[in-house]
């Protein structure tokens, strides 16, 4: 159904403003399907906002964004059926049991209860979930309830994944798994979108990078496209020379100075 | 189960939902998770035993405890508010006046309940996230919201006004009593339309600290209005002629209880007056107007609601020195100073806190006052001086007990794993310390230097000396109760936890508080008493706030 030339996001002159302070400040970007898209940027560039407005949580922007053919502002609900989304802050209802939190979720994307939990079920087996299935979320670790987060994500099969520093409180197996599945749904013609602030990862899994910086994009490559345009070293020196940001030893030398003081 | 067949009752009016635009299947599947989230309770056990067992050692399954809903056992006291009201419908047949009378206060209660008790379910920000990234339209997660609102606010209604409806029934016929229950349901559409459109407001105007304030306030007033507004009832009965003809006075116009009492007369009486038309089609249509108006505004209070996540503009930094000085004036180690400022900075900032312990303060305030009045004697205010019930300035503790039950409880209470990292010691008597004057001196002092400025007032400067002598009752009351009441590090456990029998544990408390005032009362019988009571109770705080504190943790 989804054609691989056709963009499946498209953004034109995006911007948004929160009171007098413009969050974006002109966005341009086209996404063809198939590929993970590390979204990076250092706090409060825009990148939470971007993606809020592609899933219709944030309003009063202007300029044109198309996703799935839908247009957000529209108020068209049908296309979220094809997204799936794992927030920075990770909120759940966390007095169900996962069963009944991810019975839920998948039965308002669509599914019915039985396939919903069933699906349900087995992907919690596959992350090692299956004894905690019928326990409460609130008395999970930060790892299992990442990985609830994820299973809720993917319950409908979506199209487009929204992952906010997915890996956060993963232990390095369950990391492993992750990068995999992710690279897995990329091959089978996924869009991911990948939010986060290790850079080590994202240099490894994107096919493409976005840097974000204030409102704007400042970069948008494949990591060696990024590195190629006259930079060397990790993503993370790239990162660094394209925010403008040099003062990591004078900081640190300052902070352990005070440190030091007492 | 209960839920069920609530449920099951919804699905027959499934047609006009989705002539709304509702995806009625979704909705009626959140009300569900909704519900049964209300059922949930952590109980006392998991916070106890999460402290020593490994949390991943202890799994909680679900049903393994008994789901019990706080509200549906709390309705019992609306029956009684409801009976009390019921006293107006058996009063005579002056419709236009009694029925106003019950309906003021039957909105009255609905509302502030409402405000102070259904916000969170109005105001949950995780929807936000959760509901609104999924293919689900905004009307229906609105519906499925004002749904989960209106359940409450029918068994809260029902509670109210089954004794109302039984009185009317007997008293007054069928007729009357169809209209009340009516009347009650039409009213229910309008507080709920009401309160979401004055939250609206408030959020587009101002950020979502000061509704969180606003609701603050709204308990206060909940309590204060509900002890001063009996008084004033019963007081009604005393010069209120029953036969007084309706004035028609256009201010009635504006307020809606004297709508719903309008179609008593309209109905039953068979008044054709034009007034009292009017004021039926207004009790009639201004709820479906407002009904209206909110199925097509309720998707933008959702977008406003994202404000209350945000962190709300801080205050200016110049508070915190006074705080600073007085920590040092009051406190003795530099260590109980920092426990000093850590609580004043909490109790100011812990929202739950504030919610749970401020409508104790609003009685606080109030129950000395319907003291004065109630035992007046109908003398009036000229009759005081000379009196001994200045003695009632005691009751302005009743907040003490509350205080302390509510100091170790917290809405980030795992934040208290500092108390353990750090290197505080074994010496805890500096925390319990400075904590305890902190909520004195923020939450005790100003109501005590209100309640003494006003007696000083209403009884002469002659009092003086016994209002301080009642200060120093209270200080040595505080640490008492300090001492009777389990002790918990501050702001260490959540507030789920907290039991019902809390509430029972500080009926000694205030038994305790009256003997005090006994004490004080027998010792103005005698010549000097007072100073020697003075002398007694400056002795009793110099150990107590001493030795009173070494005590051992539990846990």
């Amino acid at each position: 159904m989804v054609v691989a030339n056709e963009p499946i996001i498209t953004m034109r002159d995006l911007r948004m403003r929160f009171g007098e302070k413009f969050v974006l400040n002109g966005i341009d970007l086209e996404v063809h399907p198939g590929q993970i898209i590390g979204y990076i940027g250092p706090n409060g560039a825009g990148k939470s906002t971007t993606v809020k407005i592609m899933l219709g949580l944030v309003e009063g922007y202007t300029g044109e964004v198309r996703i799935l053919g839908a247009r957000p502002q529209d108020g068209g609900v049908e296309y979220k059926k094809r997204i799936g989304y794992v927030p920075e802050t990770a909120e759940m209802y966390d007095t169900l049991t996962a069963k009944e939190y991810l019975t839920f979720i998948g039965e308002l994307y669509g599914l019915s209860e039985d396939s919903a939990e069933r699906k349900a079920r087995l992907l919690m087996e596959q992350f090692g979930l299956k004894d905690v299935f019928n326990v409460r979320i609130a008395t999970f670790s930060k790892g299992m309830k990442q990985k609830v987060l994820l299973i809720s994500s993917l319950l409908h099969n979506p199209d487009i994944l929204f992952l906010d520093e997915p890996l956060s409180g993963l232990d390095a197996n369950s990391v492993m798994v992750v990068k995999e599945i992710l690279a897995r749904l990329a091959a089978q013609g996924k869009t991911i979108f990948y939010s986060s602030h290790i850079m080590d990862v994202v240099e490894k899994i994107s096919h493409r990078i976005i840097l974000l910086d204030g409102g704007r994009i400042v970069a948008d490559g494949s990591f060696e496209e990024l590195k190629g345009q006259g930079r060397e070293g990790s993503l993370e020196q790239v990162f660094n020379q394209l925010t403008g940001f040099d003062r990591h030893q004078e900081i640190a030398d300052q902070f352990v100075a005070i440190v030091q003081e007492v | 189960m209960n839920e069920m067949r609530l449920l099951k009752f919804l699905d027959g009016f499934r047609g006009l939902f989705e002539r709304f635009g509702v995806d009625y299947p979704v909705m009626r599947r959140i009300l569900q998770i909704k519900l049964t989230m209300d059922g949930r309770r952590v109980p006392t056990i998991i916070g106890k035993a999460r402290k020593k067992a490994d949390r991943a050692g202890h799994k909680l399954y679900d049903g393994q405890e008994a789901e019990k809903n706080q509200f549906f056992s709390s309705l019992w006291l609306y029956l009684i508010f409801g009976a009390l009201s019921s006293m107006f419908v058996a009063l005579g047949d002056n419709f236009i006046f009694q029925m106003s009378l019950v309906f003021g206060i039957l909105m009255f209660m609905v509302m502030t309940s409402l405000i102070s008790d259904f916000s969170s379910v109005l105001l949950d920000i995780r929807d936000r996230h959760i509901l609104f990234s999924k293919p689900v339209t905004p009307r229906t997660i609105g519906m499925a919201k004002t749904l989960h609102i209106f359940i409450y606010m029918f068994c809260l209604t029902g509670a109210l006004g089954v004794v109302p409806f039984a009185v009317g029934l007997y008293r007054h016929g069928v007729v009357f009593a169809l209209l009340f229950v009516a009347e009650l349901i039409w009213m229910d559409l309008l507080i709920v339309v009401f309160t979401a459109l004055m939250y609206l407001a408030v959020l587009k105007f101002f950020d979502g600290e000061r509704l969180k304030d606003l609701i603050n306030y709204v308990q206060i007033g909940l309590t204060i209005g509900l002890a001063l507004g009996y008084q004033l009832l019963f007081r009604l009965f005393e010069f209120v002629d029953l036969q007084a003809a309706i004035q028609p006075r256009w201010w009635q116009f504006l307020v809606p209880p004297v709508w719903f009492g309008a179609p008593y007369e309209v109905l039953i009486h068979g008044d054709s007056n034009r007034v009292l038309l009017v004021l039926s089609l207004l009790a009639l249509f201004v709820p479906v107007a407002a009904i209206l108006v909110y199925i097509r505004v309720m998707p933008s209070l959702e977008k406003y609601l994202q404000k209350l996540a945000d962190p709300g503009t801080r205050k200016k930094e110049g508070a915190g020195k006074a705080v600073k000085t007085i920590s040092r004036l009051l406190c003795a180690s530099a260590k109980e100073q920092v426990f000093f400022r850590f609580a004043w900075t909490m109790m100011g900032n812990e929202r739950e806190f504030k919610l749970k312990v401020y409508p104790s303060l609003g009685f606080s305030l109030i129950f000395p006052l319907i003291f004065l009045f109630a035992m007046g004697e109908g003398r009036g205010f000229a009759g005081l001086p000379g009196t001994s019930k200045y003695l009632f300035i005691y009751f302005c503790a009743l907040l003490v007990p509350s205080v302390l039950i509510m100091l170790r409880y917290s809405g980030s209470y795992k934040a208290a794993w500092v108390y353990r990292v750090l290197p505080l010691g074994e010496d805890v008597v500096p925390i319990y310390r400075g904590t305890l004057i902190a909520a004195i001196v923020r939450l005790v002092l100003p109501v005590y230097v209100l309640e003494a400025a006003l007696f000083t007032v209403l009884f002469g400067w002659r009092i003086l000396p016994d209002l301080i002598v009642a200060g120093l009752a209270i200080l040595v009351y505080s640490v008492l109760c300090f001492g009777y009441l389990s002790k918990a590090l501050p702001f260490s456990e959540r507030f789920e936890t907290a039991q019902q029998s809390d509430g029972l544990r500080t009926i000694p408390l205030m038994l305790l508080l009256g003997g005090m005032a006994l004490v004080h009362y027998a010792a103005t019988l005698l010549s000097f008493g007072v100073y020697i009571y003075a002398a007694l109770l400056l002795a009793a705080n110099w150990v107590l706030w001493q030795r009173g504190f070494a005590v051992k943790t539990r846990g």
